[in-house]
């Protein structure tokens, strides 16, 4: 049957992609359907039970700044929370948290549940509806077909996916959920780009066999970070510790003994795994020198013995698994609740997106997550809520909207993931971004928030406490600008307790706070300094920028040089072969990325400055480059 | 973020073709040319009209005269602030010209981008736009011709060298601020300050054993030695003798040395005419020698001038004895004219010449020039080379920011990604892929 509602937006899959995405679209005003196979599961964290890290905390922080939910509901889930690198620049300190699995899922089920707009439907989706190139809906695996202006697809690692445990394996989406496999079969039909990767998890331990008196304690920090911006400490449910132990030499020989059997090794699986993410497996055998690799016992919630070791993903036999497992300090007799698996799914080499996410083949179809080949939960979440944005613009006929590589860590993995496609699962990191010193955690929502106000994504509560905060640090930055030392009436005792000598000339304030050993506490208890602010995070954020400015300032070139191209837009159906003098790979590069813009061409790698000046005059002969209209900002 | 003007940067190349020509041209565009005007002529010329100047260097001394005209954007042939500096067309003297253009801030233009720029901003119209597909097409690929001949032997190899070692402390910089929850190894403060020592230490090398630049604005130093009377001063007035800032003389330190400095295509030559150099048995003579001698050590190139009538002279062969062994020497045998039928044996180390007629006088100073490390290369080939000093260069300058901010790990690693990117605008695109691929390689990452 036809479902009797016509939606402006449907959002296939209920993962961290999915539901960001259903959320975002419902915030900004589309009438929305989040479609999943099964409603118990929606926000469901199936690989390590933590979020966050380097690059990835940044994306969650920039996630918030736009609205989105994954920084919120960490802070109700989070049982433990720390900020790695908290010993070096802010620009690489990111926050990570270890959250309650089941408080997790409830946060963000409470949210969708509550969104204006967003209607959910557990069934799954077999098929699309494509019409002349534009989808128009999707049907489910009862037949009920759902038509909509856009279809955001978020399908994981669902799409014909298979796990590995030892020599057995078998089709499914996670442990304990079936795959798509008509889904598969239909987006195979449709001829896009479509690759094959794996991943892994490891064993889970119960908590009540393992001996934690032997083993190292680790607690979150104090204070406890906050993730959302608009959170607070209050908000934290009881916090736990993780726990430490470390493989040995003899669990290396155990994983050893079990290689014949092992599916990645006798060439049972065929998909691309991480560098970044090995397992066990992989690890000893690609670095056989070393004696033991940490392993950290992750606790998975309050209300649970359940505990995830981050560090021995296996799709070894169980039997493997159990030995390696039991040779651990402290795991003597450990159990496991479930084995650890490989699992090998389809994606799409992402090089067929624009960057509003959307496919280049069929309109009004996007794509976000580990369908596009990326790995991680940040990751996908902040896709989908980039993907139901669009989507939402474009059912209503506006310009869609991605950030430039200098605007949001969302931004350069966008641009990365359609100018470089994918061979190996992808996942963030801060030697990604070129322009890391301005992307930091700290600034996410001075970078994002006003725009995902425009957008409508961003609530009068979160509008109104940012622009506070914005405020106060132009007032303050101003302040210190305005405010002169003068060397004549600086006592030497102060220069030297806060400046470290007497200054030789007269300097403002905030020429001071840029030295590097110089803080905005510190340098307000100078006479005549003033009062500081009351607002912690105005004050960091007044010093950070401080500190930064120069650098930043040097970077503008670049950007702007960059911006030239990025606003010149290429037309869809240019024809490269037609472009006189290029090269024949460099035809052939540019004929299978069909970049969107003269900025992406050239980031495309093989792309020469001087292919790029060939375009251009191809170009201007026959087309003009335009301006692009996309760019809302 | 507040949108933010389009500013293209500012560009600088020599416009004429390459040769020993009569006029040459320095095209400079873009939003910095007033200000390197200014900065260049002491002001900015009125719009479209020529004006006779001079064209001085840092330290105020001319490099070169002619006519300076300067294009307001948007009338001029690339839509922005053009600057036109035309001089004589000598090869050293566009080439020191262009490079105080680029300390001045411009940085020497890519193959076709001035007809690039001009294209951008609609200053060429349709017919022309099919034109600039061919020339961009053909200098592109004369760039790439040029760029590997710069790239050749023992610079390609000594930068490639560096080019590892900076990927190696990279990487073990950027895996720890990318993978601070690994169990790394930590780095060792006193391995990366050695390190980044030894790169920048390198960089130094290859910059001094690669620039023209110093040759151009410190010279080299010649030895002329030979006994009395075989025409070692008329030598000297007929190599200078053509050139433009003329024999100037200057007494020397001792009464054994006398310097002058004369120019071969504007590279200066100090010479240094040791009129007393031959075996003596006078004590206070032996002492000049001594003198003499060091000062020969500190040369780099020795002309041994001859009487051709009188080859293989025995008093020759005792001053040769007397000559440091570790220098480049070439045997000249002079007054040609008097006996036309010398052979010569080896022809790399020796040169007939005529001071009184003239005769090989071109050859003996392309020879002289060769030999002190000039390459008279063809433009194309010096722009190939300058840009790559130009980046390795920069990249040296971000190497001592990085010093300056070791204890500031992400200021750190942005010194050390600006200084790569520079360096792979010589060797090639290197990506944070690639980086990150380096450090999966080496460290195990993943828990």
């Amino acid at each position: 049957m036809d479902f009797p509602k016509i939606f402006d937006v449907i959002v296939v899959g209920g993962g961290h992609a999915g539901t960001e995405a259903a959320l975002a679209s419902a915030r900004a005003g589309s009438l929305t359907l989040l479609l999943s196979h099964n409603i118990e599961t929606l926000g469901q964290m199936s690989c390590n039970p933590s979020i966050g890290g380097i690059g990835k905390g940044h994306l969650v922080k920039e996630i918030d700044a736009l609205g989105g939910a994954m920084a919120a509901a960490t802070d109700e889930g989070g049982i433990q929370f720390r900020i790695l690198n908290a010993s070096k620049g802010h620009a690489v300190r990111a926050t990570r948290a270890q959250a309650d699995r089941i408080l997790y899922k409830q946060a963000i089920r409470r949210r969708l549940e509550n969104q204006e707009n967003l209607w959910l439907f557990q069934q799954a989706v077999d098929d699309l509806m494509v019409e002349n190139d534009r989808v128009t809906g999707v049907v489910t695996q009862l037949g009920l077909r759902f038509r909509a202006k856009t279809v955001v697809l978020t399908a994981g690692t669902f799409l014909s996916g298979l796990i590995h445990v030892g020599q057995s394996n078998y089709p499914a989406g996670r442990a304990g959920d079936p795959p798509a496999i008509s889904l598969a079969h239909r987006l195979r039909e449709l001829n896009l780009p479509v690759g094959r990767l794996k991943t892994g998890t490891p064993p889970r331990i119960d908590g009540r066999t393992i001996n934690f008196s032997l083993l190292q304690e680790q607690h979150g920090d104090t204070p406890e970070p906050v993730f959302s911006f608009i959170g607070k400490t209050s908000q934290h449910p009881r916090q736990l510790p993780c726990w430490i132990t470390e493989t040995n030499l003899k669990t290396h020989d155990i994983i050893r003994g079990g290689l014949d059997r092992s599916p990645l090794f006798t060439g049972v699986i065929e998909g691309v795994g991480p560098r970044y993410c090995p397992s066990i497996e992989d690890k000893i055998t690609r670095f056989a020198d070393k004696d033991s690799h940490q392993i950290y016992l992750e606790p998975e919630g309050l209300t649970t013995h359940e505990f995830y070791p981050n560090g021995i993903s296996t799709s070894l036999p169980f039997d493997v698994q159990l030995a390696l497992v039991r040779s651990m300090k402290g795991m003597e007799n450990a159990h496991i609740l479930r084995p650890g698996y490989a699992i090998e799914y389809d994606y799409f080499n992402p090089i067929g997106l624009k960057n509003s996410l959307e496919s280049k083949h069929i309109n009004g179809l996007f794509f976000a997550g580990q369908i596009n080949g990326t790995t991680g939960y940040e990751e996908a979440a902040a896709q989908g809520l980039l993907a139901g944005l669009n989507a939402h613009l474009q059912a209503h006929e506006q310009a869609s909207w991605c950030p430039r590589r200098d605007e949001a860590y969302l931004g350069v993995m966008v641009d990365d993931l359609i100018t470089s496609g994918v061979t190996e699962p992808y996942r963030m990191f801060t030697s990604r971004a070129e322009y890391r010193l301005q992307l930091r955690e700290d600034n996410a929502d001075l970078r994002l928030t006003e725009i995902g106000r425009k957008f409508g994504l961003v609530d009068d509560a979160r509008w109104q406490a940012f622009e506070t905060k914005r405020e106060a640090i132009a007032l303050e930055e101003q302040r210190l600008r305005k405010t002169w030392v003068n060397p004549k009436q600086l006592p030497e005792v102060d220069a030297v307790r806060v400046l470290g000598k007497q200054i030789e000339h007269e300097y403002a304030l905030y020429e001071l706070l840029r030295r590097p050993a110089v803080d905005y506490a510190n340098l307000l208890t100078l006479p005549g300094a003033g009062t500081p602010v009351s607002d912690e995070k105005v004050a960091e954020q007044v010093e950070i920028q401080a500190k930064y400015q120069g650098y930043i300032d040097r970077q503008r070139d670049e950007i702007e040089r960059a911006l030239q191209y990025d606003e010149m837009a290429l037309p869809s159906d240019l024809n490269y072969r037609e472009v006189r003098g290029l090269s024949i790979e460099v035809q052939q590069k540019l004929n299978q990325f069909m970049p969107e813009t003269v900025g992406q061409a050239a980031r495309i790698s093989g792309i020469t400055p001087a292919a790029i000046s060939l375009l251009l005059v191809h170009l201007k002969r026959g087309f003009g480059a335009a301006r692009t209209g996309q760019q809302a900002a | 973020m507040t949108a933010v003007q389009s500013k293209p940067d500012t560009i600088a190349a020599i416009a004429t073709a390459a040769g020993q020509g009569g006029v040459g041209v320095i095209r400079i565009s873009g939003r910095g040319v007033s200000a390197l005007a200014v900065a260049l002529l002491g002001e900015l010329p009125p719009a479209r009209h020529a004006r006779y100047c001079e064209f001085p260097d840092a330290q105020g001394l001319v490099i070169d005269q002619g006519l300076a005209i300067f294009f307001k954007s948007p009338h001029s042939y690339t839509g922005e602030d053009v600057l036109e500096l035309q001089g004589h067309g000598g090869t050293a003297v566009l080439q020191l010209l262009l490079q105080r253009c680029l300390s001045l801030g411009a940085r020497l233009a890519e193959a076709g981008e001035f007809t690039r720029r001009a294209f951008l901003n609609n200053k060429i119209d349709l017919a022309q736009a099919e034109g600039v597909a061919d020339l961009i097409e053909a200098t592109t690929a004369q760039a790439a011709r040029s760029a590997m001949r710069s790239l050749q032997g023992e610079f390609s190899r000594t930068v490639q060298n560096l080019v590892a070692e900076l990927i190696n402390l990279r990487m073990l910089v950027e895996a720890m601020l990318d993978f601070p929850e690994e169990d790394l190894d930590s780095i060792d403060t006193s391995r990366r300050d050695a390190q980044l020592a030894l790169i920048s230490q390198q960089l130094n090398l290859t910059l001094a054993s690669a620039q023209q630049g110093s040759l151009l604005r410190e010279g080299a130093r010649i030895a002329l030695v030979g006994q009395p009377n075989v025409g070692k001063s008329s030598l000297l007035n007929c190599l200078a003798g053509e050139e433009i800032a003329l024999v100037s003389d200057v007494p020397g330190t001792t009464r054994d040395v006398v310097r002058q400095e004369i120019q071969i295509n504007g590279v200066p030559l100090h010479i240094m005419d040791t009129a007393g150099l031959r075996d003596s048995q006078d004590a206070v003579e032996n002492m000049g020698m001594a003198r003499t001698h060091q000062t020969m050590q500190k040369a780099d190139l020795i002309l041994l001038l001859c009487d051709a009538g009188q080859p293989n002279n025995i008093a020759d062969d005792e001053i040769i004895a007397l000559l440091p062994k570790n220098l480049p020497m070439l045997r000249v045998y002079n007054k040609l004219d008097t006996c036309p039928g010398l052979t010569l044996t080896d022809s790399s180390k020796e040169i007939a010449v005529s001071a009184k007629t003239g005769q090989n006088i071109t050859e003996l100073r392309l020879k002289i020039l060769s030999l002190v490390g000039w390459r008279d290369m063809a433009s194309g080939a010096f722009m190939a080379r300058e840009r790559h000093l130009n980046a390795l260069q920069q990249a040296q300058l971000h190497l001592s920011a990085a010093q300056t901010a070791r204890d500031l790990p992400e200021l750190f690693a942005e010194e050390l990604r600006l200084a790569q990117t520079q360096l792979s605008s010589i060797t090639g695109a290197f990506s944070p892929d690639d980086l990150l691929g380096e450090i999966f390689s080496r460290f195990c990452i993943g828990k």
